[in-house]
């Protein structure tokens, strides 16, 4: 067993290692890690001496730790080794890029590996993301910690533990990560959309790919429209559609919109044909007007429907519509004839008909009202939501308070890569 | 490639002017207080002659920042991230160090050229430098970003002011053609210094790492890189006719009449009597607003690839609880910068001339940074240097330490 207890990689890279004559074999260059349950282990130490590589296999360890490493060949029956490209090597591969901490749902930078002992193997258990990785990176661990004390501060120990780390690209997927793929999908879209928004196009990409085509769509629109355009077209097309199956109609039409025709119409035949219709009705309107805006998901019930029906019914359909707490009701012509809210209809006995409840004198606009004089229409009624109605007063959408904060606040509702 | 074959369309047209901006940008920042001063007082002292001497320091740029922008459009990731990532921590690290005491300097020019420009107008340093170091202040750190990126665009065109008062000068323009064109070096130490210090403050580090991050976040993609490419090209080349045009106005009016000067703020005063009352404001604002600009991007730019290299949270509008590291770099280089500004006493001169000898000492390095990644097929794939572009590129960046070099020792001699 030739690891007890922990160590960072740094500590030991650079360190002689010794055969048991005592000769020197090669100093500490990298480390080959494989796949191991639950961890990911070393499987060799690569080794270099007078600009040669050699490859000393983990069995063939002696002792391992902070201040020697010995192995138990000697120097002459070692063979040099060519790094290859699709190993998987601690410090060419891991140390200084980018990962997902998803447990704290940022970016950071790998600035060293800690090795733990267990069940004669060396695993990786955790990246230090901290200034004290840096430090010690540099050889001033204990100086800086020094330093950090005539401040009366202590020196942060920041380490990730390797279950909470999403590699950004495809290539430290050799080793097995399940957990964090889960998490990561677990994540609020907003913390998605901001990783997403820090790391490169490419990298951005691969994240993507990895995400469960509803968290995705949840996360996509939450993007700057240029960054959404930029996914959408670098994904496939499978996974692209089932991506826009799954978002808004309205914000689906936005994406759409931002595309070139051709390839909005290749997405649009491929995806279910009721949402794509949804989509397309929404598309025509201009960007900065109600119609622009409007969502066609909504609950519209018949006057003569009993209350309680009502409530039955809208457990029903209430699942996958954004803003559940108006009840519009409409007449056979789609003509809006009022509204109710979610709570008074809960309130009202349940045997009287929605005719009876609706609140009739509402405010309504039009496709092409301005979105600035619709955001000041639900401000200063304190609605959550306004329908847009045709010239025939015919209920063609709605256009919610979120849509509208959107207007109001864009630089805190989109993330964008920050420009200097 | 013929200008039919890059802009096929109207289409094409439309892509163009969504990509263009951060070699734009970019170059125009380049010209800063101390760039300012640099040409004023290298055409008080030697006139028209040194003019020859933007044309090759055009070619430099151009190289140099193509292999940038390459890097920037094919990776997606800025300058540092990729040394950070090639070359590990510890020369990240040192580079990081010297990168931000080199910006201290910079940042201290142009806090210096903007109490310069401002008592030019009659107005205490006393009340402006405090008052500009806070608004800038303000708009990072409270701003949103698209208010600083209106005020970044709006303050690169008033760099025209430059060319007004070239034109208001009336410089004699065959001869100013024929100077530009034909090389002629005189043998003194000053005029050796003047040449070097022009290229100097033209290319320096820190415009290589902001150019390769802007690029990378506006994500432009490959298949647009030679809208990028004409960018940047139109970027130095601005960059070169705005210093032309001040090259000019000092040679004009300032070389005949024998006034020597040291500062941008003195041509300013003395373009008066020749140029006119309106030439002499014009340039007086155009430098207040090249030193504001400076003041804003450079620590601005600073703190970020310091961030990106490190690994910490960086960005506008973020508070000192989120991104600690960030607001503290940027916070103290203006803040440092300003109280040294208005310190009486406070060796100002020795600050800026280490600032140029550290710019100096990391240039080399970075270049060949540049240059190694750029050659990197595992990072730039297709889009690595051929063979022919070595040449070219190791031709200037070589061209570029020698002289780097030569400025360095002229400075300890001189110190």
């Amino acid at each position: 067993m030739p690891l007890f207890g922990e160590l960072f990689v740094s500590e030991i890279l650079k360190k002689s290692v010794l055969d048991p004559k005592g000769e020197d074999l090669g100093r500490v260059k990298d480390f080959i890690v494989i796949k191991g349950d639950p961890l990911p282990r070393v499987s060799a130490l690569i080794l270099e001496k007078k600009k040669v590589y050699y490859r000393l296999g983990w069995d063939y360890i002696g002792i391992f730790n902070k201040r020697i490493i010995s192995s138990r060949i000697h120097a002459l029956k070692i063979q040099p080794y060519e790094i290859s490209e699709d190993a998987l090597l601690v410090v060419r591969d891991i140390f200084d890029k980018q990962i997902v901490d998803a447990n704290g749902a940022k970016v950071v930078r790998v600035n060293d590996v800690k090795l733990d002992g267990m069940n004669n193997s060396a695993c990786l258990t955790a990246v230090d993301v901290g200034m004290r990785g840096i430090l010690r990176r540099l050889g001033v661990e204990r100086r800086g910690e020094n330093f950090y004390r005539i401040f009366g501060k202590t020196l942060p120990h920041s380490l990730i533990h390797w279950n909470y780390i999403q590699p950004l690209e495809p290539k430290l997927t050799t080793i097995s990560l399940t957990v964090p793929r889960q998490m990561v999908s677990a994540l609020h879209p907003a913390d998605i959309a901001d990783i997403v928004s820090k790391v490169s196009h490419e990298e951005g990409v691969a994240f993507f790919k990895g995400l469960d085509p509803n968290v995705a769509a949840e996360a996509i629109h939450e993007l700057e429209p240029d960054a959404q355009k930029t996914i959408i077209q670098s994904l496939d097309k499978g996974f692209a559609s089932d991506i826009v199956e799954r978002m808004h109609p309205d914000k689906a039409a936005d994406l759409l919109g931002e595309l070139p025709p051709e390839e909005a119409k290749e997405l649009l035949e491929s995806i279910k044909k009721d949402e794509a219709q949804d989509i397309q009705e929404l598309l025509g309107h201009e960007e900065d007007t109600a119609g622009g805006l409007m969502t066609n998901e909504f609950i519209a019930y018949a006057p003569n429907l009993k209350v309680g029906d009502a409530i039955e019914k809208f457990k029903m359909d209430a699942h996958d519509i954004e803003i559940v707490y108006y009840i519009y009701v409409i007449d056979e012509n789609e003509k809006l004839l009022g509204v109710t809210s979610l709570r008074d209809m809960l309130l009202s006995s349940p045997d009287v008909t929605l005719a009876e409840i609706i609140e009739k004198k509402l405010k309504t606009v039009t496709p092409d009202t301005d979105q600035d004089t619709v955001a000041e229409i639900i401000s200063k009624y304190n609605l959550l939501a306004i329908p847009v109605v045709d010239t025939a007063g015919a209920l063609l959408g709605i256009v919610t308070i979120d849509d509208i904060i959107d207007i109001l606040l864009p630089p805190l509702s989109k993330k964008k890569r920050r420009r200097v | 490639m013929s200008i039919q074959k890059l802009l096929p369309s109207w289409k094409s047209l439309l892509v163009f002017l969504a990509i263009i901006g951060p070699g734009i940008i970019t170059s125009s920042i380049d010209n800063d207080a101390s760039g300012i001063t640099t040409y004023s007082v290298a055409g008080a002292r030697y006139g028209y002659i040194l003019l020859w001497t933007l044309v090759p320091t055009t070619v430099a740029l151009i190289v140099i920042q193509e292999m940038v922008a390459r890097m920037g459009v094919v990776t997606g990731k800025g300058l540092s991230d990729l040394i950070r990532e090639n070359y590990g921590v510890r020369i990240t690290f040192f580079m990081m160090i010297v990168l931000l005491v080199a910006n201290f300097g910079t940042t201290i020019a142009n806090f210096a050229g903007w109490a310069a420009s401002m008592q030019i107008f009659g107005l205490s340093k006393y009340i402006m430098v405090p008052l500009g170091a806070f608004v800038i202040w303000l708009l990072v750190t409270r701003g949103s970003y698209r208010v600083v990126e209106i005020v970044l665009l709006g303050a690169c065109l008033l760099y025209f002011g430059y060319v007004f008062s070239g034109f208001m000068a009336a410089p004699e323009w065959s001869r100013v053609l024929k100077s530009t064109l034909i090389p002629k070096v005189k043998m003194e130490p000053e005029f050796i210094m003047l040449t070097i210090a022009i290229i100097g403050t033209t290319i320096t580090p820190w415009m290589q790492f902001y150019l390769q991050s802007s690029i990378a976040e506006k994500g432009i993609k490959k298949e647009n890189y030679r809208f990028s490419k004409i960018d940047v090209i139109v970027g130095c080349l601005i960059t070169n006719i705005i210093a032309f045009f001040i090259i000019v106005t000092c040679a004009t009016t300032l070389f005949p009449n024998g006034i020597r000067i040291n500062e941008a703020q003195e041509a300013a005063l003395a373009l008066k009597p020749f140029a006119g009352q309106h030439a002499s404001v014009l340039f007086a604002v155009s430098l207040a607003n090249a030193s504001i600009l400076g003041a804003i991007i450079v620590p601005l730019a600073t703190s970020y690839y310091i961030c990106e290299a490190m690994g910490w949270e960086a960005g506008v509008n973020k508070s000192f609880k989120e991104a600690p590291q960030f607001m503290w770099i940027y916070t103290a280089l203006i803040v440092i910068s300003a109280f040294l500004v208005l310190a009486p006493g406070a060796p100002l001169v020795l600050l800026m001339i280490l600032s140029s000898l550290l710019n100096g000492i990391l240039l080399p390095f970075v270049l060949i940074f540049v240059i190694s990644l750029v050659n990197n097929r595992k990072i730039m794939g297709e889009y690595a240097n051929t063979k022919g572009h070595n040449y070219i590129s190791w031709g200037t960046v070589v061209v570029l330490i020698t002289l780097s070099a030569a400025l360095l020792v002229i400075h300890i001699i001189k110190l």
